[in-house]
């Protein structure tokens, strides 16, 4: 079973057609990645949507980095009982 | 190329002059005069001097029952109960809207007066509106009412062409034996004179008016007749220097000043086959005649007539304060009558759906620094109507996501974030990034949208749409 990061690196990698191997955890959205505004937020909905949770808005638009954003969701997935580690 | 007659230097400044004594905001703009005005009447000047309407007793009626039900088909009962009860809510304890008149002919007339009265508000008084026929009277007397309009229609097309008189003065006898009954009757008479801006005015308008004073002099000062000044094909003229019969300067003051006809005791009826109604109503006001007939949403006849929404906006221009006026109640009229069928144009002032949505992104841009550059008064506060943005490539998620939370009413906690509304601000950005478009998004394509691609949303507040 996929890790966080690996999930997230593959919804990124979908959401900005990229290439999942070439994103690296220390990459910004924005500045590493290209992501535009309206793709931060489509980011955002598409974590929701994998990992089954609500994430506040303010707070999930700040993470900036890949590896920031897989920690974020991993908090976000324990405070809602969201199982990640399902190997 | 003009030679400059006046040198004007640039008054330099820091800080914005932004004319808040004309603009308050917080209230629709001010009216504000300088000083009298004059008009040349019969070769003289006269003075009138506008500032004096401050202090003088200007009212509204309505005629929404009445005129403006003539041109749709009819209201039910409940309707008109229910628009009776917001009426009397938005003209305030003051009574502001002072009456409203009714039809009386039919038994669903009189118990839409019944129970219109039954709601048990003093403003607006009820009145009623009869043909000119003597007989009409038994219906005003068990109706209970203490006034009630009387169609004196005056122009020589309405005298000989409709109602077949032989001679004026046949005429004038016949409608003065209606006032006679009037009397009688114990109800106080208010005479419509209609087609007034095409009659001959001096030939026999202000001749029927002296005599209807005349008449006036014999009987309690309650009975006195009221004179409705019926511009009714919208030929009245604002402008200083127009002649009669057009002349709406002209014609209040031959009334009030000549006939002697108080200012309280005349009232202006217009219709908008021009364009000129709701200014020709404040003209009459500013003239003289204290009182002006409107209807909901200038709904009636034909063109229809002064919008009272308008009509309650110039008043607290004109005053300067609200006067116990509930501006809110416009928006729940007009979103009202939209429920009830009546169409409302989107850039109709005060209550369309647009009046207040600014479409240029760099209009929108100004809107979201300063709500007031491009609004035209606080309209959230007066009228729970905040200023809204069209979308466009330059709205940004931000504007989306305004644009839906204002469509639903949806405030505070309430208000639906980003994230949820990601496919629509992606499929606003793919219009102008894949499609090349060049044009605002409408209202309606975004909500066509809304419904497509947020349709729990959709179900859930679909009844909130503004």
């Amino acid at each position: 079973m996929a890790t966080v990061e690996e999930r997230v690196k593959a919804v990124t990698a979908r959401v900005l057609k990229l290439d999942p191997d070439e994103i690296k955890p220390e990459d910004s959205f924005t500045a590493d990645l290209g992501a535009e505004s309206v793709q931060s937020i489509e980011l955002v909905a598409m974590f929701e949507e994998e990992f089954g949770i609500e994430m506040e808005e303010d707070a999930a638009l700040s993470v900036e980095t890949v590896g920031k954003a897989a920690e974020f969701i991993a908090q976000v997935c324990k405070e809602q009982g969201v199982v990640t580690d399902v190997s | 190329m003009n030679k400059a007659k006046k040198r004007h230097p640039l008054v330099d400044a820091k800080k914005p002059n932004l004319l808040e004594d004309t603009y308050p905001y917080s209230l629709p703009p001010l009216i504000r005069f300088e000083g009298p005005v004059v008009e040349y009447i019969d070769g003289k000047a006269v003075e009138f001097d506008f500032r004096a309407v401050k202090d003088r007793n200007i009212l509204i009626t309505d005629t929404t029952f009445r005129d403006g039900q003539q041109a749709r088909p009819p209201y039910t009962i409940d309707q008109m109960v229910h628009i009776y009860d917001l009426m009397s809510r938005l003209g305030g304890p003051n009574g502001v809207i002072r009456q409203t008149e009714f039809f009386l002919y039919t038994k669903n007339d009189r118990e839409t007066l019944d129970r219109c009265r039954a709601l048990g508000h003093k403003y607006p008084e009820c009145t009623g509106w009869i043909r000119a026929l003597k007989g009409d009277f038994r219906l005003v007397k068990e109706a209970g009412l203490k006034e009630t309009g009387v169609l004196t229609s005056c122009s020589d097309y309405h005298i000989f062409h409709k109602s077949k008189f032989r001679s004026r003065a046949e005429c004038m006898d016949s409608y003065c034996e209606v006032v006679e009954a009037a009397f009688e009757a114990g109800v106080r008479p208010r005479c419509h004179l209609e087609d007034v801006t095409r009659a001959d005015i001096d030939g026999f308008v202000l001749p029927f008016v002296d005599r209807l004073m005349e008449m006036s002099s014999q009987v309690p000062e309650k009975l006195s007749v009221k004179i409705r000044l019926c511009d009714t094909m919208g030929f009245g003229i604002s402008y200083p220097g127009a002649e009669l019969p057009r002349s709406i300067p002209k014609l209040i003051y031959k009334l009030n000043q000549e006939c002697g006809v108080p200012s309280d005791r005349l009232e202006w009826h217009g219709h908008n086959d021009f364009h000129k109604v709701h200014t020709n109503a404040g003209t009459a006001w500013l003239y003289g005649c204290d009182v002006v007939n409107t209807t909901l949403f200038g709904f009636g006849e034909r063109t229809g007539n002064p919008p009272l929404e308008s009509a309650i906006f110039e008043y607290i221009a004109l005053k300067g304060n609200l006067c116990g006026i509930e501006t809110m109640a416009i928006t729940e009229l007009a979103d009202y009558m939209r429920s009830i069928g009546l169409p409302i144009p989107e850039n109709y002032p005060f209550v369309g759906r647009s009046f207040n949505t600014t479409r240029a992104g760099i209009h929108a841009d100004g809107l979201r620094r300063d709500e007031q550059i491009y609004n035209i008064f606080d309209t959230e506060k007066l009228l729970d109507r905040p200023p809204r943005v069209a979308i466009t490539d330059k709205s940004g998620t931000d504007g989306v996501v305004h644009w839906v939370n204002e469509f639903f009413g949806l405030k505070g906690e309430d208000r639906i974030n980003k994230i949820k509304m990601h496919k629509l601000a992606r499929w606003v950005i793919d219009q102008y990034d894949e499609h090349g478009r060049l044009t605002a998004i409408s209202d309606q394509e975004v909500e066509a949208k809304v419904k497509e691609l947020m349709p729990d949303y959709w179900e859930k507040y679909k009844g909130n749409q503004k």
